[in-house]
């Protein structure tokens, strides 16, 4: 892998990449409707419009959040990167319904594995707009945080932070 | 040292959009401040922090205020939390 890095240049840049945790259209947090995201209240990332109701775990890391509604989850990288994945918006007021948690707080995570379900169709159905805001919490550690607008699959870059 | 207790009256408790809002105005700020739920105690500028505590409507949380500025940051959080939370 190193080697591979190497080849394109993409290890002299030193920036951590963080993968998507959701197939979608990967759009600026500027497209939110709900200034916490807009304003970068909660700090600097990008939106997904998700294709599929699956969240798996975009980096390495442990999770340090999950909100019992199941509408949020949040994690630490390895490298002490805080994310955040916010599933639609005001989903909170679901209280749970269709959000299926599948990994619970302090659980150890690998990049890829899947941390929540959610019903795509009923949520919509119910009203919610399902962007889906992805968010460095420690924002303020970082020089730069680059989004990566565009199609992408599961892991697909969409970050990529410089200390 | 200043500190004073709040019992969360919003319905949701306190969620993504209300921890941003803490954070925002906490961070205004050059004294530390913690946020304290039972044996819990969280720094109040870390999001992270907040929403970890996973405070719910009718749970009491504890804020302490530690610095130059203390007077001043406890006057306007706890304004903050009457309002919104």
């Amino acid at each position: 892998m190193a080697a591979w890095k190497d080849l394109f240049g993409f290890g002299k840049e030193k920036g951590i990449v963080i993968g998507s945790p959701i197939e979608g259209e990967a759009c600026s947090l500027d497209n939110v409707k709900d200034a916490t995201f807009s304003e970068r209240i909660l700090g600097e990332g990008i939106a997904i419009i998700p294709r599929k109701g699956r969240v798996v775990a975009p980096v390495d890391g442990r999770i340090a959040v999950m909100f019992e509604t199941g509408h949020a989850v949040s994690l630490i990288s390895e490298q002490g990167t805080e994310i955040l994945i916010h599933i639609g918006l005001d989903t909170v007021n679901l209280k749970g319904k269709y959000f299926t948690p599948k990994i619970k707080v302090n659980d150890k995570v690998k990049a890829g594995d899947l941390l929540l379900e959610f019903d795509m169709d009923k949520i919509k159905e119910a009203g919610y707009d399902l962007i889906t805001p992805i968010v460095i919490c420690n924002t303020a550690n970082y020089s730069e945080i680059k989004p990566y607008p565009g199609f992408v699959s599961e892991l697909g870059k969409i970050l990529v932070i410089k200390k | 040292m200043r500190e004073f207790s709040y019992v969360v009256n919003d319905e949701l408790g306190i969620h993504a959009r209300p921890a941003g809002m803490l954070v925002k105005a906490t961070s205004k700020y050059k004294c530390t401040i913690k946020v304290l739920k039972g044996i819990a105690e969280v720094d109040a500028k870390s999001i992270l922090g907040i929403m970890g505590l996973g405070v719910k409507k009718g749970e009491e949380i504890k804020l302490r205020f530690d610095g130059t500025d203390e007077a001043e940051a406890s006057e306007a959080i706890r304004a903050l939390l009457k309002e919104t939370l």
